[in-house]
């Protein structure tokens, strides 16, 4: 008995010829190394490590700041609020549009925008979407205070000196 | 005999300016049709241009000129820019000090620096403008869809070009406007926190920002605007010139005289068999020198003759505009010095913290929702212009300002205009401390 004659798979057409395969292969090779090149470029620009003012720090010993006083360290963009023996370090970046806000008898105020708030740094007005964040702050071996930016707490928490 | 090689030397001593003039410009001053074509297409400058060009597109009051005054502007842009570059330093301690010095000691500095400034404020102002010329004749229609879309990213380059520009001086105009930008810019959702640190190189505006700001200024945007301007205007070549209503077509061609000329030494003629060719030609002849090029504007053997060579008529309307243009910039910087505030203090935000003017409809926006109206809206509307020759497929009512069929496209594209202008204005002038509402008067 004859079996028909099966076409081969470079007849039926949707066969991987040689051809098509090393065109396929350099075709994903060239459009690979270019995405690879945007991406290693976007991680060349964004820098390791930065150059301006360290998001740690100490600002002195507690005693510098006396019991109901609300320092704000406008070129460290913190302001250290005490209240008795309890004392804590609150941003002082608007989190609206990053213009360093004032502080005010009720709370913080805005210059750029008119965002307002409390003593707590909680939204009282004004377009900014949340509320300041607070900075966790210890007291280093030698008795100074130091502020970490890089992490923030839940507000209302204070450092006991 | 003997005579003639004596005096070789001699002959091309006295022929040499003639011989070095006529190596640089291959045609003398054109006084026929045919050198009037020649010229165009063999002056590498010239030969950006079409060979002719349709009277509809030299109109003043169709295109206003205001595509060419922007690219002058950028130009005189470059041309200062690159002056300025020779004495500013991109350091925080430095530059403030050179700002004060291109006023003091530099000669022309103040000068230079005001041409700078009114011209890059100019370039936003005009390159708007052209965007809504454009939009109000239904110049976005096929086939130029995609010089459209070459258009807009144009405009945001342009937008990003000043914005780098701004922080340089590093005064507290200059801060705080940034300072006010990029935190706009970190609103958007996923990317925006990184956006503005790799922006700024740091997570506040400082030396490394005023670095990478300089940086972006002066070499990256301006490569960038360069290409997507010879691109826009490859494009319009290609595309067939300047859009124009279909009936133009149809009008009656004015007579042209008919002169018989000797046809001048043909550069383009291939082979001496073609340059025999090119004997004595009726004037009225249509030369089919551009070749094959789509659209409607140029097929061989079938130009239209409501146009005209681009020399002299082109050449000399777009003297005349980069002259208004040159001109206008000098009178403004003559009359008007840029602004320099105090040195930038950090502890000090001016109140209120604007922007620039252009951007001040987007803070005008941000006062009422940070993500909406700084990121939300702005996006929309520019996908929305992106996708407008896209949205919009009717073909009537092309070359025409302000065409009946385009009623609808026209106002809702005005309505936009109005909106935006009128935010602008509010941030501008009716905004005092605090953001509060002011009266102006």
């Amino acid at each position: 008995m004859k079996t028909p004659a099966k076409p081969t798979l470079e007849e039926s057409g949707d066969a991987m010829t040689r051809r098509r395969l090393l065109s396929w292969l350099s075709g994903f090779g060239l459009f690979g190394s270019l995405i690879i090149t945007a991406f290693s470029n976007l991680i060349f620009i964004k820098p390791r490590a930065t150059y301006g003012q360290p998001n740690r720090f100490s600002i002195g010993r507690p005693d510098d700041f006396p019991s109901g006083a609300r320092v704000s360290l406008d070129e460290r963009r913190v302001c250290i609020v005490r209240d008795g023996d309890k004392i804590a370090a609150i941003s002082t970046t608007c989190t609206h549009l990053g213009c360093i806000v004032a502080v005010s008898e009720t709370g913080f105020s805005c210059p750029c925008h008119g965002s307002r708030y409390d003593q707590d740094g909680n939204v009282t007005g004004g377009p900014a979407p949340r509320a300041l964040p607070w900075f966790q702050i210890t007291l280093a071996p030698n008795g100074e205070i130091e502020v970490d930016k890089d992490t923030e707490i839940e507000a209302g928490n204070y450092l006991r000196v | 005999m003997s005579n003639q090689i004596k005096s070789r030397p001699w002959k091309s001593l006295v022929e040499l300016p003639e011989n070095i003039w006529r190596s640089i410009f291959r045609n003398p001053l054109p006084s026929s049709d045919l050198g009037r074509a020649s010229t165009s297409f063999t002056n590498f400058f010239l030969h950006l241009h079409p060979v002719k060009v349709h009277r509809h597109s030299l109109r003043a009051t169709f295109t206003l000129g205001l595509g060419l005054i922007a690219f002058f502007l950028f130009f005189i842009l470059v041309v200062t820019g690159i002056l300025l570059m020779f004495y500013y330093v991109p350091s925080t301690t430095q530059a403030y000090d050179r700002m004060l010095d291109l006023r003091g000691t530099v000669a022309f500095g103040i000068f230079l620096r005001n041409m700078h400034r009114w011209a890059a404020h100019g370039m936003v102002a005009v390159v708007f403008l052209h965007m809504c010329r454009v939009f109000l004749t239904g110049s976005y229609k096929p086939p130029r869809e995609f010089n459209w879309v070459l258009g807009v990213l144009l405009l945001l380059v342009t937008l990003f070009m000043s914005f780098t520009g701004y922080l340089l001086p590093w005064d507290q105009l200059a801060f705080w406007a940034i300072t006010v930008g990029t935190s706009i810019a970190s609103y958007a959702p996923l990317v925006g926190k990184e956006m503005k640190f790799i922006l700024l190189g740091d997570s506040t505006v400082g030396q490394e920002a005023l670095l990478r700001f300089y940086v972006l200024h002066v070499a990256v945007l301006p490569a960038v605007l360069s290409l997507l301007i010879a691109i826009h205007f490859w494009r319009i070549r290609k595309d067939g010139g300047l859009s124009r209503p279909e009936e133009e077509d149809a009008l009656p061609v004015p007579p042209a005289e008919v002169e018989l000329v000797h046809a001048p030494a043909v550069v383009m003629a291939t082979s001496p068999a073609a340059a025999a060719a090119a004997e004595p030609v009726l004037q009225k002849r249509n030369y089919g020198i551009q070749g094959l090029v789509r659209g409607p504007f140029t097929k061989v053997g079938n130009v239209p003759d409501r146009s005209v060579f681009a020399w002299p008529n082109l050449f000399m309307a777009e003297l005349v505009v980069f002259l208004i243009t040159v001109a206008g910039v000098l009178l403004v910087s003559l009359l008007f010095n840029a602004p320099l505030e105090e040195p930038v203090n950090i502890m000090h935000p001016p109140n209120p913290a604007k922007a620039p003017w252009y951007f001040l409809g987007l803070q005008e926006q941000v006062s009422y929702s940070a993500f909406w109206g700084g990121v939300g809206i702005p996006g929309i509307e520019v996908l929305l212009l992106l996708l407008v020759p896209y949205i919009d497929r009717k073909v009537a009512g092309v070359g025409r300002w302000f065409a009946r069929e385009r009623l609808l496209a026209n106002s809702l594209f005005l309505t936009f205009v109005i909106v935006n202008v009128i935010l602008i204005i509010i941030g501008t002038f009716f905004r005092g401390p605090n953001w509060e509402f002011v009266s102006p008067w």
